[in-house]
Formats: C-alpha cells, sequence, structure tokens
C-alpha cells in the first residue's frame, strides 16, 4: 500500500533526526561538561570514562554488531599506545601521526589475524583472540627496540595541543576522548544503517542463514574487525599521550581486553548508546570506590564492584539500556 | 521482592553505605601535615602494600610521640618547628597500574591536599607518580622502587634514599672482588633471571659490571615469570656450572628454581641473589633445607641493632602492628617516611618547594637512622649515592650480614658448602 509505506517512510526519518538530535544534546553537554566539572579529580574520572566508552564503542562494533567475541582487544590498544609513544619518542612524530599508523598497523593485524580465526566459530574465536592478545604482551615484554618491560617514558614537555601534553589541565584530554567517542559511535550508527550493518547483524543472528541468503559472512567479518581495531587503536594513542609513560602491562595486558567489552555488555550489547551508559557506570564505580575505600587495603572496593556487576547481570542480563522504554523499534 | 530485586537493593545499600562511612572520616584537623601514601593495596603486591601501612603507622607513631633515642624524627613529638604539628597519611591503592597511580597522585594533591607523597613499591608507577609531583610542586619521596631509571629524567622533587638496582648489584661485585683479593677462586657468573622490567634491568647491570671488573658470564638464562616448569632452563645452567649463581627472580619462581635445581642433581657452586624472593619468607618456608650458604642482598638487616640499639625497638613497635620482622620493604617504607618528616619539619613550612629544598639539604649520619647506609644525604639527581646495601648468608636458618665489613657481623662462607 503506497499509503502505508510512505507513512512508514516518514517515521523512519523523523526517528533518525530525533536519533541524532539527542545524540547532539548529549555530546554537546558533554563537552561543556569541564565548565562545571572543576575538581581535576573528576575530570580525569569524565577523561577515563569517555575513553573507556569510546574503546568500548570500537569493542561493540565488532562484537555487539557482528556477533565476534574480542577478548583480545588489548592487544589493538596495545599497538595504537606504542605506535604513539614509539614514533614520539624516537622520532619526534607528533602524537596525531602516531595514532593513524597506530590505527593502520592495528587493521593490519586484525585482518592478518581475521584471516585465519574468522574461520573458527563461537568461543573458539574468542579463545584465540585471547590467546593472540597474550602472544603480542610477551613479544612486546621481550621487544628491546620498544623498551621491552621497561618501558617507554614520554619526555617532560611544555603544555601543547601538538604533542597533546598538558601538565595539569585535563579539559583538552576530555575534549580529545570525546572527539574519539563521538568519531565511534558515528562509524557505528552510520555503518550501521547502511548495507553491511544489516549484513553484520545477519552474521550476528545466524552466520549459516545469512550465508545461504547471499550475505558475505568471512568479508562482513573482516571489515568489521578492521573498523573495530582502528578505532581501539586510536584509543591506545590517546591514553598513551594522558599518560605520558607506557610499558607492556599497562597498556596490553588482559584486564584491557576484559575492561572494554565490559562497559559494552553491561550498558547494552550491539547499541548505540551501550557503551557510553556502561563506561559512566563502571569507570566511577571503579575510580570513587578504590580512591574512597582502596586506602584501607581490605579490598572492599573490590567486592562492592563485582557485586554491582554482578548484580546488574542478574538482574538485567540484557543491559542497563533495556531499563528505558522503547518508543519503537529501532531502525 | 524477587531475588533480582533483592540483590540489587542489597549492592545499592552496601555502595551507599560504604560511601557515607568514606565521607565521615574525612575530617581535618587544623594543626596536621597530611603526607600521600601510595601502594599496591590489592592485587598480586597487595602483601607488600600492607606491609608497607604497617611500617607507615610505625613511622607516624615514632614521629608524633616521643622517644628517647637518636633515630630521626624520634626525640620530639610531632614537628617541632611546625608548632609540634602531628603527622598524618592518607593511603591510596594502586593496583600495580601506572594509571591508577598517576590519577591517585593527582587526587590526593588536588583533593586531600597532602604535603607530599611517597611510595610506590612498582618502579613502573614510580615513573608516573614523579611526574605528576613535578607537575604540581609536591615532593615525592620513593620509599622503595629501585628501578635506575627513575632519577635519570631530570626530576627536582624527586628524591630516594634507597639503592637502586645498579648499586645493588655493584654491591655483590664489590664482595666477588674482595673474595678474589682474599684468594678465593671467582671467574665464572651464570645469569638466570625473570623476563619483566625487575630481571630484565637486573642482568643487564649485572652483564655490564662483570664485564667492566673482568668477570665472565658463561651462561645467562632469560625465563617467562611464573613458568609452570623450569627443567631446561636448569639444565643450562648445569651445563655451564658457573663459579657463581646469580637469579633474580620472584618467590614463585624462585621456590620453582630450588626444587628443580634438586630434582636435576645440580647444586651450584654458590649463590648470590637480587633479593626479591630471595629475601622472601616464604621460599625458606618451602625449601630453606635446600639454601643453606645461599647470599642475597638486601637494604637492611636485623643484626644492625648489635650496633644501634634502637633498631630492636623500632622492630618491637612494628611487630605490634604485623606480627613480622622488619625486612627490605618495610623497612625502606618506614625510614623513608622518617626522611620527609624531618625535611617538612626543617623546612618549618607546608610549601613544596620550600620541603623541596629542605630535603635536598639533607645530611643526616647512618647512625640517625636504621639503615646499613654510609650517610642519608641526595644527589642533584635526587639519589642517595652513599646508601650502601648489605649481603645476607643464609645460616642455620637465619640470615647474618656478611658485607660491608663496616656492618658484617661474621665472615662469609665461602664457597657457600664449605
Amino acid at each position: 500500500m503506497p499509503h502505508g509505506e510512505a507513512a512508514t517512510a516518514e517515521s523512519f526519518r523523523s526517528a533518525r533526526v530525533r536519533r541524532f538530535l539527542v545524540a547532539a544534546l548529549v555530546f554537546a553537554a558533554l563537552a561543556l561538561s569541564p565548565l562545571a566539572i572543576r575538581s581535576v579529580y573528576l575530570q580525569n574520572v569524565l577523561v577515563l570514562t569517555l575513553l573507556y566508552a569510546a574503546v568500548s564503542q570500537s569493542w561493540n562494533i565488532l562484537g555487539g554488531y557482528c556477533g565476534q567475541i574480542s577478548l583480545g582487544h588489548g592487544l589493538y590498544f596495545g599497538i595504537g599506545a606504542y605506535a604513539t609513544s614509539v614514533l614520539f619518542v624516537t622520532w619526534g612524530i607528533l602524537p596525531w601521526g602516531g595514532m593513524i599508523v597506530g590505527g593502520v598497523l592495528a587493521v593490519a593485524v586484525a585482518l592478518l589475524i581475521g584471516y585465519p580465526c574468522f574461520r573458527l566459530q563461537g568461543h573458539y574465536f574468542a579463545i584465540a583472540t585471547l590467546v593472540i592478545a597474550q602472544s603480542g604482551l610477551v613479544l612486546m615484554q621481550n621487544w628491546d627496540f620498544v623498551g621491552a618491560a621497561r618501558g617507554i617514558q614520554w619526555p617532560f614537555g611544555p603544555d601543547s595541543w601538538w604533542t597533546l601534553q598538558f601538565a595539569r589541565a585535563k579539559t583538552p584530554y576530555i575534549e580529545v576522548s570525546l572527539a574519539l567517542l563521538v568519531a565511534s559511535w558515528l562509524a557505528t550508527v552510520l555503518i550501521g544503517e547502511s548495507r553491511w550493518g544489516y549484513w553484520w547483524r545477519a552474521v550476528k543472528d545466524d552466520a549459516l542463514a545469512a550465508e545461504s541468503l547471499g550475505v558475505e559472512v568471512f568479508r562482513s567479518k573482516m571489515a568489521a574487525a578492521g573498523v573495530s581495531a582502528f578505532f581501539t587503536a586510536v584509543g591506545g594513542g590517546v591514553y598513551a599521550a594522558f599518560l605520558a609513560y607506557i610499558d607492556p602491562d599497562a597498556v596490553m595486558s588482559f584486564r584491557f581486553s576484559l575492561l572494554f567489552a565490559l562497559p559494552a555488555v553491561l550498558g547494552g550489547i550491539g547499541t548505540p548508546w551501550g557503551p557510553l551508559v556502561g563506561a559512566a557506570v563502571l569507570v566511577p564505580l571503579g575510580e570513587f570506590s578504590r580512591s574512597y575505600l582502596g586506602g584501607s587495603g581490605s579490598g572492599l572496593d573490590l567486592v562492592i564492584y563485582g557485586a554491582l556487576v554482578m548484580a546488574v547481570a542478574l538482574a538485567r542480563p540484557q543491559g542497563l539500556l533495556s531499563l528505558v522504554p522503547r518508543r519503537r523499534a529501532a531502525p | 521482592m524477587n531475588r533480582r530485586q533483592i540483590l540489587t537493593g542489597g549492592a545499592s545499600a552496601a555502595v551507599l553505605a560504604a560511601a557515607l562511612g568514606a565521607g565521615a572520616r574525612r575530617a581535618e584537623a587544623a594543626n596536621e601535615v597530611v603526607i600521600g601514601a601510595i601502594y599496591p593495596l590489592s592485587g598480586a603486591s597487595a602483601d607488600v602494600g600492607l606491609q608497607a601501612r604497617h611500617a607507615s603507622e610505625t613511622a607516624i607513631e615514632i614521629i608524633n610521640n616521643s622517644y628517647a633515642f637518636d633515630l630521626l624524627c624520634a626525640r620530639a613529638a610531632g614537628l617541632p618547628k611546625l608548632g609540634g604539628a602531628k603527622v598524618r597519611v592518607v593511603f591510596a591503592d594502586h593496583q600495580g597500574d601506572p594509571e591508577k597511580g598517576r590519577s591517585e597522585a593527582e587526587r590526593l594533591i588536588t583533593s586531600e591536599k597532602v604535603t607530599a607523597l611517597i611510595g610506590c613499591y612498582y618502579s613502573n608507577v614510580s615513573a608516573p607518580v614523579s611526574y605528576v609531583a613535578e607537575r604540581y610542586g609536591v615532593p615525592f619521596l620513593c620509599a622503595d622502587s629501585s628501578s635506575p631509571a627513575l632519577s635519570r629524567h631530570g626530576l627536582k622533587y624527586f628524591f630516594r634514599p634507597a639503592p637502586n638496582d645498579e648499586m645493588f648489584t655493584a654491591a655483590m661485585f664489590d664482595f666477588f672482588d674482595a673474595e678474589r683479593a682474599k684468594g678465593k677462586k671467582i671467574e665464572t657468573l651464570g645469569l638466570f633471571h625473570e623476563d619483566t622490567i625487575f630481571g630484565t634491568d637486573s642482568a643487564a647491570v649485572q652483564n655490564s659490571l662483570a664485564k667492566a671488573r673482568g668477570y665472565k658470564v658463561v651462561v645467562d638464562v632469560k625465563y617467562q615469570a611464573n613458568s609452570p616448569s623450569l627443567t631446561s632452563e636448569v639444565q643450562k645452567l648445569k651445563t655451564a656450572n658457573p663459579d657463581v649463581l646469580m637469579p633474580s627472580s620472584y618467590t614463585s619462581d624462585a621456590i620453582l628454581l630450588v626444587k628443580t635445581m634438586a630434582q636435576l642433581g645440580y647444586a651450584p657452586k654458590n649463590i648470590v641473589a637480587q633479593a626479591a624472593g630471595f629475601a622472601s619468607q616464604a621460599l625458606y618456608d618451602a625449601v630453606g633445607n635446600l639454601l643453606g650458604g645461599v647470599i642475597s642482598r638486601a637494604s637492611f638487616s636485623l643484626d644492625l641493632e648489635k650496633k644501634r640499639p634502637f633498631i630492636a625497638t623500632v622492630n618491637d613497635l612494628f611487630k605490634k602492628q604485623s606480627q613480622r620482622d622488619l625486612d627490605d620493604n618495610s623497612s625502606r617504607q618506614l625510614m623513608g617516611l622518617l626522611v620527609l618528616a624531618d625535611a617538612i619539619n626543617r623546612a618549618g613550612s607546608k610549601e613544596g618547594a620550600k620541603i623541596r629544598d629542605a630535603l635536598a639539604a639533607t645530611n643526616v649520619p647512618a647512625s640517625e637512622t636504621i639503615m646499613p647506609w654510609k650517610k642519608l644525604v641526595f644527589g642533584p639527581d635526587g639519589q642517595n649515592p652513599d646508601a650502601s646495601p648489605v649481603l645476607l648468608q643464609y645460616e642455620g636458618g637465619k640470615f647474618v650480614t656478611i658485607f660491608p665489613d663496616n656492618v658484617a657481623v661474621t665472615q662469609a662462607q665461602w664457597p657457600m658448602h664449605a
């Protein structure tokens, strides 16, 4: 029926406009938040929240949309952090360039890993990513050119946007992390609306059925892995600039792989806002509990952190976003 | 109410209660000096962090009360030049993560308004913490991280009273030289080290010192930390059979090494270890019977109490808190806080720049410390160049100091199975 089709298309468009409007409002509020949040400590928490949200969003592209659960994203994060640090400290190449190089390197590695591993299914893929990331960690710990276990210390320089070094100011890192979050959010939503997005979701739901309908399963997975790895590595570069010191354990231990998956899973896997919601709960919770309870040495902070994650997992296995009533099905 | 609601409600209540409790603790007294201590209070090294807490609290007891002996900060109650101000320590947990250490340092400086920082055991955490301290102009006393690189960044607010790894290793070679001078045969060395920052640095220094002083490294085995098996590694050591085996291992690897050597029938001629696992009680509890005569470097020895009786008193104070004797780490953590409090007192101010200058001007004789150092001063890089380590030998179920001569209580048994 022509009339009905037009109405559907109309509501589809208005839903899309509304979605971008909401996003613009949320991101604008976040961009202006340093004006209201003056405490260095809280700004620090905000940097980490946005950065974890951005990287978790990148993880979400592969894990949430395409259904390939990776427990090795710490590897791409580490590649980005190392590329940025080595290029800057050894050759003076600005971190902005280093992040891009790191991103491209990570894409290459992701495709190299994906080529054999995407033939694996389910848990086997997750296990393969975990093992490969651990191998990468051991490699970095022993590679003298990149400082091996000693790591890389960024030189002590003046405040500058070029080198992304700021002695006390946190606002620049907030804005950079936010920019990365916006970029990964846009990539997620735009690709999600495209043919690739439908392919990814088809692969996630049932790879066999998708293939029988003509979806290019293998290429879908490879593309998702590439996009995901790129943003993760750029996040690693931002983190390295923020910390101004990296060593293998500080950027690519298994803990990171887990921390990138957790916000997306907790907030709502395969949704554009899940990672931000998850990170906004997990990161401040971890920071506050450690800062105000960790000093006792009793481990109570970790108990509370674990208990809350468990409570959410039991009460809302679909993620926190499922608490928000849906007005209509997402496009 | 179903089970999920109960779970969710319970967890939220726990968080709320904890947050309220934390808020209530943060009342501030007028005349006090607050020092921020950043240690690994949870995670793999939580035990070290817990001991650091006990050591810091012992130091606070010494600073804030009056004692009748000549240890730094012991005589007066509080800090006399600040009107008898009491010192309080705020503890923070870095969980072994450089980012968390950095963020805790910033929080302690900006929110808790600490006068100075102390920590952090992990060298890779002390690195970013020292940068934060420099940027805020707050002195950082690096009590117990020994990576030599830390004092090479040209920082003005970084101070380390204890030895770095190069000084530790140099002490071993000083000892070899001394034994050689007595006519003992020491020509070949065997290195055995794990692959994280500690073992990597240690072996690099050992290799360069061996070359400089004319010893031959006949075998250099690097192994993966927490390895499930060391059989092939020990075979290499056995084949080379060096005059001295020099392991740099943490506790679990050290236990495995000693067990594997026994299984493969390899009895090294001598063992001179880079502390860590070989300074931990757990190793000697597990395989002490196989370790008679083993030598380890250390930054502290309880033997010193024979020369400075107040060390026994300090040890008793510490023991009341932790039920243990002072060791390599806790002695440095305790002394570090005393060094810091003394400088704050001499500065007569809570201002970072003035405390920095007071720290830089520190000149304290060894007799006012609990450490075997020659004396306490700071070079322009913030390192105490006169922090001399000691070598201990495990004999009859306990450690005795054998080197250097000014603190040794007995002659070394060399070779160790003599």
